[in-house]
């Protein structure tokens, strides 16, 4: 290992990199986009006010006053369907995912219950819902809890099991500020092995790489002022990332040394996993589908986007089999929850990945009968 | 006879295979200090592979090469600050200027005195200093390879097919380059398939015909050697004049530009040639009777061409 070659190269690579302005551009600004864009959607998510069709069949005082009891905790915004329209094929025409139908003779049913006690009588409220909506279950699991808090309410007696909510964490966080350490973890991944595997390919196939190996450089040498580089490039995009989620959403995140050591590891990883790619790609055409082969599952499956929990079981176990799972829960773990134990946990599973990967790159490396 | 102190580059028995490719079949041959030496041969024909064992990039399947007296599989670390090399097919960094790529390799050999404004001036690439990599063109290009190659002060300079696909001026500007090493008294190993190339700078010429040695020498050796016979040229746009000499018992070959080259042991047998060509009604626009040359010896050894492809495909 020599310093002052090490050097060299990461001087070569930052100014090739400065210079080549529209990859500079993109590389820094997709992650600001995407929190930008994703941000966006989860700050509206936070206040979220479904859209609720309701056919009122009975258009009577009582079943006016239930839709409006829909809208009173902001959870529906209500579109009320003309009674004439028959509502299955409303619901075709118009793309809405649920009406929901109050039937004829509700209030009827609902004095009869009320001024006479008439406990056997009931109103049956119907959901004409689309199947393939992802969002129609939430809506009509929220639907069903209003329905049962009204219920509870009509019935005039206290409820035995009540609930109360006590976070863990000793402020009050938005999605958007769990969102961030995830894509902070994802875009280093992305930025680190596309970086790795299109430009030495690239160089390679050029041949800069055979005439690299007619030089005192070594492998260890390339390879550290690649890791370098890339951790330059990585730490100048996520205080991108954090300004722009600061200016733009307010978010404010834990900042320590456990950031710059996830992005380390990150880094190492992923130019590990690089360098075993570059090995196998023979082409530049063909560096960029080798790269999202990794990258795509990591991306949707190791938690960047969302809850791993939302995912199938056998989803769960392959997820944290992923290096990026535990860059992302370790971000998450010092950044958000504020835990070392946790952290430091995390960065010892990325650690070992990150050694094996790193090993294994090493080895693959050949410069002198692949050139 | 030259003692082995004075030869910079020993190679005995060299084989290399890839798979049931036999690249290199057991040469050998030897590189004095401080002479140009010419490594010959058509596509194909080994020379890359040679060369990038003796620069240790490649391993050898078999036998023994010795650079600056140290065998290249076992002491890499050693030689490599000791050799420039420009390797087929150079490039470099797109974004990185000239004198910064220079700069960036005289790092990588730990060279703290490289005298990077007088290597510019060698392969002259000063109004160009401040240019990046992809701006230049091709024999830009190549010279500032070159001028990569001896930013360590080198004692062996491998030069392979520096001069390929570059049009003749550019090619030119190359050789001039090429020149200046030979004077500063450099050793340099020069892989080429250009004939006049070697014919102009080499002191010594070693051809390489599908992975064999078949002839070394200086270029005069090789042309005096080879030219017991004249040449006799005939440019014909009939194809039956190549059927009608080679059955008249004659070896003719083509050339690249398709002009048919025949040797013959005496001047009596142009008219015989002449003269059969018109008895069967044949034709011809252009004859040449002259003694071969260095390309001409190599067409007469191995019946190839030495290069291959229209010259039209050579870019600037």
């Amino acid at each position: 290992m020599n310093p002052r070659i090490i050097r060299a190269n990461l001087v070569v690579k930052l100014k090739s990199f400065y210079r080549e302005r529209s990859a500079m551009f993109f590389t820094l600004a997709f992650p600001i986009i995407l929190i930008l864009v994703f941000g966006t959607i989860f700050m509206s998510e936070d206040n979220v006010a479904y859209h609720l069709c309701v056919q009122d069949l009975d258009q009577t005082n009582s079943s006016q006053q239930s839709v409006k009891t829909l809208e009173i905790n902001g959870k529906f915004k209500i579109t009320k369907v003309d009674p004439a329209v028959n509502a299955t094929q409303y619901v075709r025409d118009n793309k809405v995912n649920l009406v929901l139908v109050i039937p004829k003779g509700y209030e009827k049913l609902l004095m009869q219950r009320m001024m006479l006690n008439d406990f056997t009588t009931s109103v049956t409220l119907t959901y004409i819902y689309d199947p393939s909506s992802s969002s129609v279950t939430t809506k009509m699991e929220i639907l069903n809890a209003v329905l049962a808090g009204v219920n509870q309410e009509m019935s005039g007696k206290p409820p035995f099991l009540r609930s109360v909510v006590r976070s863990i964490l000793t402020r009050k966080y938005r999605f958007i500020e769990f969102f961030i350490p995830g894509i902070i973890a994802m875009s280093v991944m992305t930025m680190t092995l596309f970086g790795t595997v299109d430009s030495d390919t690239e160089l390679r196939q050029k041949g800069v790489i055979r005439k690299l190996s007619t030089t005192p450089i070594t492998h260890t040498d390339w390879i550290l002022s690649n890791i370098l580089h890339h951790f330059i490039l990585a730490v100048i995009s996520t205080i991108a990332m954090l300004l722009a989620s600061y200016a733009v959403f307010s978010v404010t995140l834990h900042i320590d040394a456990w950031l710059l050591a996830f992005i380390m590891l990150d880094v190492v990883t992923f130019v590990g996993i690089g360098m075993i790619l570059t090995r196998f790609v023979k082409e530049a055409q063909s560096a960029a589908a080798a790269a999202n082969s990794i990258s795509f599952p990591m991306m949707f499956l190791s938690g960047s986007f969302f809850p791993i929990e939302l995912m199938p079981g056998f989803l769960q176990n392959f997820a944290k089999m992923l290096p990026l799972y535990y860059v992302n829960e370790g971000l998450r773990a010092s950044m958000v929850f504020v835990d070392n134990m946790a952290a430091l946990k995390d960065s010892a599973v990325i650690g070992v990945f990150a050694a094996v990967v790193f090993i294994l790159g090493t080895i693959a490396t050949k410069w002198e009968e692949t050139a | 006879m030259t003692s082995p102190a004075e030869h910079v580059i020993e190679v005995e028995h060299l084989t290399k295979r890839y798979g049931a490719l036999l690249a290199v079949d057991g040469i050998s041959f030897t590189v004095r200090k401080g002479e140009v030496f010419a490594f010959l041969g058509p596509n194909g024909a080994g020379k890359t592979t040679t060369v990038e064992i003796i620069e240790t990039i490649r391993t050898p399947t078999s036998g023994n090469v010795r650079l600056l007296g140290m065998d290249v599989t076992k002491r890499k670390r050693d030689i490599v600050p000791r050799i420039g090399v420009l390797p087929q097919g150079f490039s470099s960094f797109d974004r990185i200027t000239v004198r910064e790529t220079l700069q960036y390799y005289s790092r990588l050999f730990s060279c703290r005195n490289t005298d990077i404004d007088g290597l510019i001036g060698l392969v002259n690439l000063r109004d160009k200093s401040q240019e990046q990599y992809k701006n230049l063109s091709g024999g830009l290009k190549q010279r500032l390879g070159i001028a990569i190659a001896l930013v360590n002060d080198p004692e062996v300079v491998f030069l392979d097919e520096p001069t390929t696909g570059l049009d003749p001026v550019a090619r030119h500007e190359v050789w001039d380059v090429m020149q200046g090493l030979k004077e500063k008294g450099k050793s340099v190993f020069l892989t080429t398939h250009y004939m006049e190339e070697a014919e102009l700078l080499a002191d010594a010429v070693a051809i390489i015909s599908k992975g064999r040695i078949i002839a070394t020498g200086s270029p005069r050796e090789l042309i005096e050697s080879n030219a017991k016979c004249l040449l006799l040229t005939l440019q014909s746009i009939d194809g039956k004049v190549f059927e009608i000499v080679r059955n008249m018992g004659f070896e003719p070959v083509l050339d690249k530009h398709r002009n048919i080259k025949i040797g013959i042991a005496q001047t009596d047998d142009v008219l015989r040639i002449l003269n059969a060509i018109k008895d069967a009604g044949a034709s011809f626009v252009n004859l040449d009777v002259r003694k071969p040359n260095l390309e001409e010896v190599f067409l007469q050894l191995t019946g190839e061409a030495l290069r291959e492809g229209p010259p039209e495909m050579v870019v600037k």
